[in-house]
């Protein structure tokens, strides 16, 4: 980033905010419908102050951890023996490619159904979606290996067990981080979308108690709050992914 | 191949088994042919499922199209402008990394629970890959081809629909085939809060009534959507950019 983009960005978000506050208070006698960024900001004060914020927001982050490290050990494990051993390639893929084009929201009330309302549903959730993407990213990596490196390994008679520490899966790496970060804001949205439909705490329960009770301000708080997050994680990735493999050109923005 | 069926064949039979002789509760997972059974009660004989495939393919449909219309002309704007690009972008992140969901209740307030709110939702889903690979296409146009038309002496406006235009759709399509996706989780989305028509709203409320088959069929016809598609975007891109053998951009 620029000098001049950074300027232009913060211009860009301050005066956002500004017209935000001046029009809602000129234009808007009733709160409900957009409230001005001081009322939320004092909501948010009033919610950390005491301490439902943090609640909130440890359950999520908690759901999230589990669910995510769970995925990451059991994808980079079945993404490997997918690329590794046809035949298992084989037995996996229609289940792995049938599992990855239903919208994950559509079956989170199956999944809620089997694993009660309280974290393990939510847990799964978030595993099942970054399961996929890593599985596939990395059994992806470890097919594409450059074969000059498996020679180099045969020829520095390595065992079986070096090779695949030292060769194959520092090889296919920036593709098992691909995979997390396609994970990670997909993982966000079902996490959200689980403690929506059925929880006792959470981002996604402040989300439906706050919009049912129509408390706009604690609305926007969460709604902020899930942007930052959101932010914030996308470009942790994105940095460790240029950091393990500086190689690769990265995009500023990627879709998934 | 031989192995992929056999797979498929094991596994179905696996769920069979698990269904009918492990759990044997209907109100928790039923054999797949029951599913199957269901499936085809509301597909040829009651034909209840065709309203709601009706309702959600019309909003997926406008808020898909309005995120293409209002997407491609904002992506190509902020490639060509400096300037439009530095005030845009970062509200535009910090909307493409929020999670959907978060905005559903916002959106509802807003416009209620009628269609305005749900295309909102789904054009919210679908405009931001649609956006950004339009960005890239127009941004990584080959300089060799903006040489040539200099040297053709080509004026702004042809230099823009001969050169640059043709140059970026590959990733404008690659773009649209990703919005599908979210397009369609949109979709599910949206009809979760206050519809009382659509596949979502077929899903949550058969999750809610413990009706598992029908829930196994909705969730299995938005598989089948997406799928398909995926394949008609993947056919028009094919038709209009001939001169790749694959498609490049995402």
């Amino acid at each position: 980033m620029s000098r001049r983009e950074i300027t232009r960005g913060c211009i860009s978000i301050f005066v956002g905010l500004v017209l935000w506050e001046i029009l809602t208070r000129l234009l808007l006698e009733n709160e409900l419908l957009i409230p001005p960024p001081s009322s939320v900001l004092r909501s948010f004060w009033s919610l950390l102050l005491s301490g439902q914020l943090k609640k909130h927001f440890l359950a999520t982050l908690l759901e999230f951890a589990y669910g995510f490290s769970t995925a990451c050990i059991i994808g980079v494990l079945l993404g490997y023996l997918m690329g590794m051993y046809k035949w298992f390639d084989e037995i996996m893929d229609p289940w792995i490619a049938t599992l990855y084009s239903i919208p994950i929201i559509t079956i989170v009330p199956l999944i809620i159904i089997w694993f009660g309302i309280g974290m393990l549903s939510k847990v799964i959730v978030v595993f099942k979606i970054t399961a996929v993407a890593i599985i596939l990213n990395t059994a992806a990596g470890v097919k594409a290996l450059n074969p000059v490196w498996l020679e180099l390994a045969k020829s520095l008679r390595l065992g079986a067990w070096e090779t695949t520490y030292k060769i194959r899966l520092p090889g296919a790496l920036p593709f098992i981080i691909t995979g997390m970060r396609l994970g990670v804001g997909r993982a966000l949205l079902g996490v959200v979308v689980a403690e929506l439909m059925a929880a006792n705490a959470g981002l996604g329960y402040l989300l439906r108690d706050s919009s049912e009770t129509w408390d706009s301000p604690k609305l926007f708080v969460t709604v902020i709050l899930l942007a930052v997050i959101g932010l914030v994680s996308f470009n942790l990735i994105k940095r460790l992914e240029r950091r393990m493999a500086p190689w690769r050109q990265g995009a500023e923005w990627s879709a998934d | 191949m031989l192995r992929k069926i056999v797979s498929i064949l094991a596994g179905l039979g696996l769920w069979h088994f698990l269904a009918t002789v492990v759990v044997n509760d209907t109100t928790l997972l039923v054999s797949p042919i029951v599913v199957v059974k269901t499936a085809y009660q509301m597909l040829f004989v009651t034909g209840e499922l065709y309203p709601h495939l009706f309702a959600s393919s019309w909003i997926f449909f406008y808020g898909f199209a309005l995120a293409i219309v209002v997407g491609v002309p904002l992506g190509f704007v902020m490639a060509l402008n400096a300037a439009v690009r530095d005030y845009v972008n970062p509200w535009m992140a910090t909307l493409y990394t929020t999670p959907r969901i978060a905005f559903a209740p916002v959106l509802l307030l807003w416009f209620g629970i009628g269609a305005g709110s749900k295309v909102a939702i789904v054009f919210l889903g679908c405009i931001f890959p649609i956006l950004i690979n339009s960005y890239y296409g127009m941004r990584t146009v080959d300089r060799e081809y903006v040489e040539l038309a200099r040297s053709f002496r080509l004026g702004r406006w042809s230099l823009f629909f001969k050169i640059l235009l043709p140059a970026s759709v590959p990733f404008v399509l690659a773009g649209i085939r990703l919005a599908i996706g979210r397009g369609l989780t949109g979709v599910a989305i949206a009809e979760w809060f206050g519809a009382t028509e659509g596949l979502g709203y077929l899903i949550f409320f058969a999750g809610q009534t413990l009706n598992i088959p029908t829930l196994f069929v909705g969730v299995a016809v938005f598989a089948a959507l997406g799928i398909v598609a995926f394949e008609v975007v993947r056919r028009v891109e094919i038709y209009a950019t001939p001169w790749r053998k694959t498609s490049a951009g995402g």
